[in-house]
């Protein structure tokens, strides 16, 4: 211990959920008189405004440097307390939070003696850490007014517009030589019965209107460095030019790729057997009855899940195994389509939908209501016995198992069947090699968090939206792009972003530059630099997480985690045990 | 195995007096039919919908003995007009295999 210093302890009740298994009044005299501590005292809830004002208080009068709240999980309240140390004119980082509820109480709810002890080893391992911090500051980075979208499908085209709109300047990049994506060979999509063209041609217009918007067609992104707030992208335009991009932050909106059946699967290579898609189009173009060879079309089968919720088998060794979300949709609105048919020409079609589960959730129901009244007959079917296709001539047979009278076989004559193919994650390897962002184990893009950090990605100041994160209909794409636009405004209108100091730190004296910890980052945060004649380690310290792998392999000891450091490390444990060895 | 009819599927879609559309195949017709046949009505009527005239005709002293009571669809909780349903079908039956008109 080098300096002296002035802890204030704090032992929260927690109205019970750590009293009732922990001495906190037992815990707090425990340290009262250790050789650094000031104050020590127990609160039933510190979190509550009122607690809180009193620490501050305290802090201010006794003129306390350091302090330690013993309470629930971090991940609840340590910002609180962070936010409250500035309050008290203490520097955040000279506040150290020990989880006295989530890692003592809650466990150790069948002893409360040893819960009281183990709490007292937390706490003075809480103290130790603390006596050795020191005063950090954030680190603010200014962040440019510019976003670069890639992928200028209905997503890409709706976040370049939402974005524009907030006063950033954005350029918006498609790979392909139209801008639009997928929606442009939809046709007409349920349930509002919009056109893809229509939506992509509205968007257009506003995009070719917006000053602020600046779309290139048949780009691509070749480079990428820097890091949040501050990107340099390179961007290979038509004619091998090569423009240099200097953005904030960058939204990928790129898509999705419809999943291609194997020979065979569902008698996939046959005349007759199609995709959903091609379905449609015969439908738009129809201005008659539904021909197919040069014959009426009068029953047709549509079978569902085809490329989606696949389970492994020798035929499938890498089984796409999630929904893609938009077929059921997509194929019951099909359906009424053509029964819209069937009216305007009085030639009747037999409608066989084998289904797995019909998802049309929410607001969709109505159109599978639609389809079932219309006289779609549903047939489910189970993984286990998949429907079976046939041809014989040109006479293609589906036979299935029907799950209402009982698993009892039967066959169905089709003039066509129809395939609802799912989504896949679109292959882009060059983009992912430039982009780095972590896929999940489907392939898309991955987000932090499904629910709670959804357009978010590990990499800070990069975005995703729309089906590169995962399947979607084309409203949830929209509104997934949304997000992103909020988030990413978020970022970019404040003009800075501050990140967190608790980053590694290389030891100048002791690096020879091994290269090792270059190989641990995960983050690509670490360069190399040279200091008059010598080489070293040099942390990028926007891109640095604080993650730690370059820790441990450091041959020479000459890189740390501030707030992490090993002399913390090791009080921290030093004092833990100190009841251990005296006893 | 029993096949689909393109003929029968298609004259039950365009028919006005035979609506299953909503039956939701609760059983509950089954359990208070007075003949106390496994097959009546709903599971009749699956096959029906779905085309299987094979098995419709496997049927036929079924569909003649109903009753039309209409306890079925007294009790009905989707509302099918069941009786309504079974005439329906005595015509298509009589028309197609008894040849009759």
């Amino acid at each position: 211990m080098a300096q002296k210093r002035r802890i204030g302890v704090y032992v929260c009740h927690c109205g019970g959920n750590i009293s009732d298994y922990v001495n906190v009044e037992e815990v707090a005299d425990a340290v009262r008189n250790d050789p650094n501590v000031v104050v020590s005292r127990t609160h039933m809830f510190t979190c509550s405004d009122a607690a809180q004002q009193e620490m501050i208080d305290e802090i201010k009068e006794k003129q306390l440097d350091g302090l330690v709240i013993a309470s629930c999980s971090p991940k609840l309240h340590m910002f609180t307390f962070r936010g409250m140390s500035e309050r008290a004119n203490l520097n955040q980082y000279q506040y150290i939070h020990v989880n006295l509820r989530e890692q003592c109480s809650w466990v150790h709810t069948n002893d409360k003696v040893g819960a009281t002890k183990k709490g007292i080893h937390l706490l003075r391992a809480g103290i130790a850490k603390c006596e050795l911090t020191v005063p950090l500051n954030a680190i603010r980075i200014e962040t440019k007014p510019r976003v670069l979208v890639v992928g200028a499908g209905v997503s890409g085209m709706r976040a370049a517009i939402s974005l524009a709109d907030m006063g950033l300047a954005v350029f918006l990049i498609e790979r392909e030589a139209e801008a639009g994506g997928w929606a442009l060979q939809t046709g007409k999509m349920g349930p509002e019965a919009q056109d893809g063209t229509d939506v992509v041609a509205k968007l257009l217009t506003r995009i070719n209107q917006h000053e602020n918007i600046m779309l290139h067609t048949s780009a691509e992104v070749v480079s990428k460095s820097g890091s949040i707030g501050d990107f340099n992208v390179s961007v290979r335009l038509p004619g091998d030019e090569t423009v240099s991009l200097n953005v904030g932050a960058i939204v990928v909106t790129t898509g999705f790729e419809p999943y291609t059946p194997q020979t065979d699967e569902y008698g996939w290579g046959a005349p007759g057997v199609i995709p959903l898609k091609d379905f449609r189009q015969m439908l738009a173009e129809a201005d008659g009855p539904l021909m197919h060879n040069g014959k009426p079309v009068r029953d047709v089968a549509f079978i569902y899940c085809v490329g989606s919720r696949q389970l492994k088998s020798e035929s499938c060794p890498e089984p796409n195994s999630y929904c893609s979300r938009y077929c059921c949709l997509a194929t019951t609105y099909t359906a009424t389509l053509l029964h819209d048919l069937e009216q305007k020409t009085g030639q009747p079609v037999n409608q066989y939908h084998l289904y797995r589960d019909v998802r049309t959730y929410g607001a969709l129901e109505p159109i599978y209501e639609k389809a079932r009244t219309g006289g779609a007959i549903f047939l489910r079917w189970d993984p286990s016995n998949p429907p079976q296709v046939t041809t014989e001539g040109d006479q293609l047979t589906v036979k299935a198992k029907d799950h209402l009278l009982g698993g009892e076989e039967l066959e169905i004559g089709a003039d066509l069947v129809v395939l609802a193919t799912g989504m896949r994650p679109r292959e882009n390897d060059t983009l992912n090699d430039i982009l780095k962002i972590p896929e999940s184990k489907d392939g898309f893009y991955n987000e932090i968090h499904l629910k709670l950090r959804p357009v978010e990605t590990m990499i800070d100041g990069v975005f995703i939206a729309g089906t590169a994160q995962g399947p979607k209909t084309l409203a949830e794409s929209v509104a997934s792009s949304l997000a992103a636009v909020a988030k990413t405004g978020g970022l970019l209108m404040k003009g800075y972003v501050d990140l967190e100091p608790l980053i590694a730190k290389v030891d100048t004296d002791k690096c020879i530059w091994c290269g090792e910890c270059l190989k641990a980052c995960p983050y690509g945060a670490i360069e190399k630099v040279n200091v008059g004649e010598k080489e070293i380690a040099f942390v990028i310290e926007s891109m640095c997480k604080g993650a730690g792998p370059c820790v441990p392999v450091c041959p020479h000891n000459a890189i740390e985690i501030e707030g992490f450091r090993d002399d913390q490390i090791t009080a921290m444990i030093d004092a833990s045990i100190k009841e251990l060895e005296t006893k | 195995m029993p096949k689909v009819s393109s003929k029968l599927a298609a004259a039950v879609k365009c028919s006005d007096e035979f609506n299953a559309a909503a039956c939701m195949h609760c059983g509950i017709c089954t359990a208070v039919c007075p003949m106390g046949y496994e097959i009546l009505p709903r599971k009749l009527f699956r096959y029906v919908q779905v085309g299987l005239e094979d098995k419709v005709k496997e049927n036929i002293p079924n569909i003649y003995s109903c009753l039309l009571c209409g306890m079925c669809s007294e009790n009905c909780p989707a509302e099918v007009n069941i009786p309504e349903n079974v005439r329906f079908l005595r015509k298509y039956i009589n028309e197609n295999e008894f040849n009759l008109s």
